[in-house]
C-alpha cells in the first residue's frame, strides 16, 4: 500500500505540489497521470525519499521509504532513464545494487534474463538504447523481488514489444497481490493496463476512482484527461 | 559493511578510478626517474654532494594527483546525467533507493575512497622508491627506520587529499571544477603555497600543513610545523569539510 497524504512541495518559491492525496492499492495496477510538469516526478520522488517534501507524508506500508528494513525488498522503482553510471556494464550495475542490498549475485543473472538483457549484460549501460536502458532500470528494480513497484513514465523508449511485455508484467504482479503506481503523460498506453486512474494537473489532484469512474460520461481516458487538465483545474 | 563492500565494488568498475590509479603509479614514478637520473650524473660528476633528503618524496607529493581524481569521481559518477535521448537519468537516484540512510552512505563511500586511495598510496611510493634506488644506484639514500613515518605521512596525506576532493564534490555535485582547480593547484601553479608568500597562515592550509608529514626540506618555509601537528591540522580539515558535505548531503533533494 503506498499512501500519499495532504503531500506539499515548494522549489525555491514556486509551489510545485499543493496537498496531493491518494492511495495505490495491493492487487491493483493504479496510473497516476498527469501533463509534463504537474508534478508526477515530484510526488515519486518524494515518496522514494530522494526529494524532501515540504509539508505532509508519503508512505509505504505505513512508513517513510527511509524507515523501511529492506527498501528493494519492499519496492522497486524506476525513474529517469537507467539510473547506471554510463560507463558501467549492465551487470557491473546490478552487482553493486545487490551487494548494497544484500541480494545474492545469483539474482542479477535471474533478473537480466526476465528484461531480456543477458547477452547485452557485458556492455557499457552509455552504449544501451534507451528502451534497454529502461530495461536495465526495471531489472534494478526487481532484483529484490519487491511486491511494490513505482514507475516513472515506464513505457518512454520502450518498442511495442516493450510495452507488451510491460504490461503482462505490471498485471502479474498486482495479480500477485502487489501494489503498482505508474506515471504517465500518454493516455493509451494506459487506459489498458490500470485498475485505477489519479490525475493530476498544475500540482493538484484533480480525479481519482476507479478507471471506469474517471472515464465517466467521456468516451475515452484520454477525452477525461483532456477535459480534466485543460481548464487548470477541475473537481475532485 | 554491504554498503562498504557496495561502493568498493562500484569504484573498481568503474573506467575512470583505473585511470586515477594509472596516474597515481605513473606520475611519481616517471619523475622520479627522470630527477634521479639528472641527480645521478650530478653527483657522478661532482656537481653535487649526495642526493636530496626528500629525493622521490618530492615526487610522491606530486602523485597525489591520481587520488584527486579518485576521490572526485567517487562522487561526480553519481551525479552524472544522461542525455535526454538515454533518458536523462542519474544513478545518484540508484544509490539513494538502495541504501536510503544518507550518513550511512556517505560514510561508506568515503571509507571506500579512503582505503582505496591508502592502497594506492602504497603501491606508488613502492614503485617510487624501487625507481629512486635503481636509479640513483651506488648513490642512492639507504631507506632506513627513520623513513618509516615519513612513509606513513604519505599514505596518510594521500588518503586524505582524496577525502578533501571528495568533499568538495559532495558540494558542487559536478566533477569538473573539483579536478580542474584541485590538480592546477598541485600541479602547475599552487595557489596555497603562493598564499604562504602573503601570509604564514596559509602554511596552516590543509596541503601546505599535510605536506610536512613527509617533506623535511620546503624551499623558503615561512613557519615550522612538526610533521605530526602538519597532519593533524591536515586532518583537521578534512573532518571538518567531511561534516559539512555531509551535513548537506542529509538534508538536500537529491
Amino acid at each position: 500500500m503506498l499512501t500519499i497524504q495532504q503531500l506539499v512541495k515548494y522549489r525555491g518559491s514556486r509551489r510545485i505540489l499543493s496537498g496531493i492525496t491518494f492511495q495505490a492499492r495491493p492487487g491493483r495496477v493504479t496510473g497516476f497521470l498527469g501533463p509534463n510538469g504537474a508534478g508526477k516526478s515530484s510526488t515519486l520522488r518524494i515518496l522514494l525519499g530522494l526529494d524532501r517534501a515540504s509539508a505532509g507524508r508519503a508512505l509505504i506500508h505505513g512508513k517513510p521509504y527511509a524507515e523501511l528494513r529492506r527498501p528493494l525488498s519492499t519496492v522497486g522503482a524506476v525513474l529517469d532513464g537507467s539510473g547506471a553510471h554510463r560507463a558501467r556494464t549492465g551487470r557491473d550495475h546490478l552487482r553493486w545494487i545487490a551487494c548494497a542490498a544484500g541480494l545474492p549475485r545469483s539474482r542479477v543473472e535471474e533478473v537480466l534474463e526476465i528484461v531480456g538483457l543477458a547477452d547485452a549484460a557485458s556492455k557499457r549501460a552509455g552504449r544501451y538504447s534507451l528502451g534497454m536502458g529502461r530495461r536495465l532500470g526495471l531489472a534494478a528494480a526487481l532484483l529484490g523481488d519487491p511486491e511494490l513497484l513505482i514507475l516513472d513514465e515506464p513505457v518512454n523508449g520502450l518498442d511495442p514489444e516493450g510495452i507488451r511485455w510491460l504490461r503482462s508484467l505490471l498485471r502479474e504482479r498486482a495479480a500477485a497481490g502487489g501494489a503498482v503506481l505508474l506515471s504517465s503523460h500518454l493516455m493509451g498506453e494506459l487506459a489498458e493496463t490500470v485498475d485505477d486512474v489519479v490525475v493530476i494537473n498544475r500540482g493538484q489532484i484533480v480525479a481519482d476512482g476507479t478507471l471506469a469512474e474517471v472515464v465517466g460520461a467521456h468516451r475515452t481516458l484520454e477525452d477525461a484527461f483532456f477535459a480534466l487538465t485543460a481548464a487548470g483545474g477541475g473537481v475532485s | 559493511m554491504r554498503v562498504w563492500r557496495a561502493e568498493l565494488s562500484k569504484l573498481v568498475s568503474l573506467p575512470s578510478v583505473w585511470v586515477a590509479v594509472a596516474v597515481g603509479l605513473l606520475i611519481p614514478s616517471i619523475i622520479a626517474g627522470i630527477t634521479a637520473s639528472a641527480a645521478r650524473t650530478a653527483i657522478a660528476r661532482g656537481r653535487e654532494a649526495a642526493a636530496g633528503i626528500d629525493t622521490g618524496y618530492q615526487e610522491l607529493a606530486f602523485g597525489v594527483i591520481g587520488v584527486i581524481i579518485l576521490g572526485v569521481v567517487a562522487i561526480s559518477s553519481e551525479y552524472f546525467t544522461e542525455s535526454e535521448d538515454s533518458g536523462g537519468g542519474r544513478q545518484i537516484t540508484t544509490t539513494l533507493t538502495a541504501v536510503p540512510s544518507r550518513l550511512r552512505l556517505l560514510l561508506a563511500k568515503a571509507s571506500a575512497v579512503a582505503a582505496a586511495s591508502a592502497a594506492l598510496s602504497v603501491g606508488a611510493a613502492i614503485v617510487t622508491m624501487t625507481v629512486v634506488q635503481s636509479m640513483l644506484g651506488e648513490y642512492a639514500p639507504a631507506l632506513s627506520g627513520q623513513d618509516i613515518p615519513r612513509l606513513l605521512g604519505v599514505v596518510c596525506y594521500w588518503a586524505l587529499t582524496a577525502l578533501l576532493s571528495f568533499g568538495i564534490t559532495v558540494l558542487v555535485r559536478h566533477g569538473i571544477l573539483p579536478l580542474a582547480v584541485l590538480i592546477a593547484n598541485t600541479s602547475v601553479v599552487s595557489v596555497t603555497y603562493l598564499l604562504t608568500r602573503l601570509t604564514p597562515l596559509a602554511n596552516y592550509l590543509p596541503d601546505m600543513a599535510g605536506i610536512r608529514m613527509f617533506i623535511r626540506d620546503l624551499q623558503d618555509s615561512s613557519a615550522d610545523i612538526a610533521p605530526l601537528v602538519g597532519g593533524l591540522v591536515m586532518a583537521a580539515w578534512t573532518a571538518a569539510l567531511l561534516a559539512v558535505a555531509a551535513f548537506v548531503f542529509c538534508r538536500r533533494d537529491a
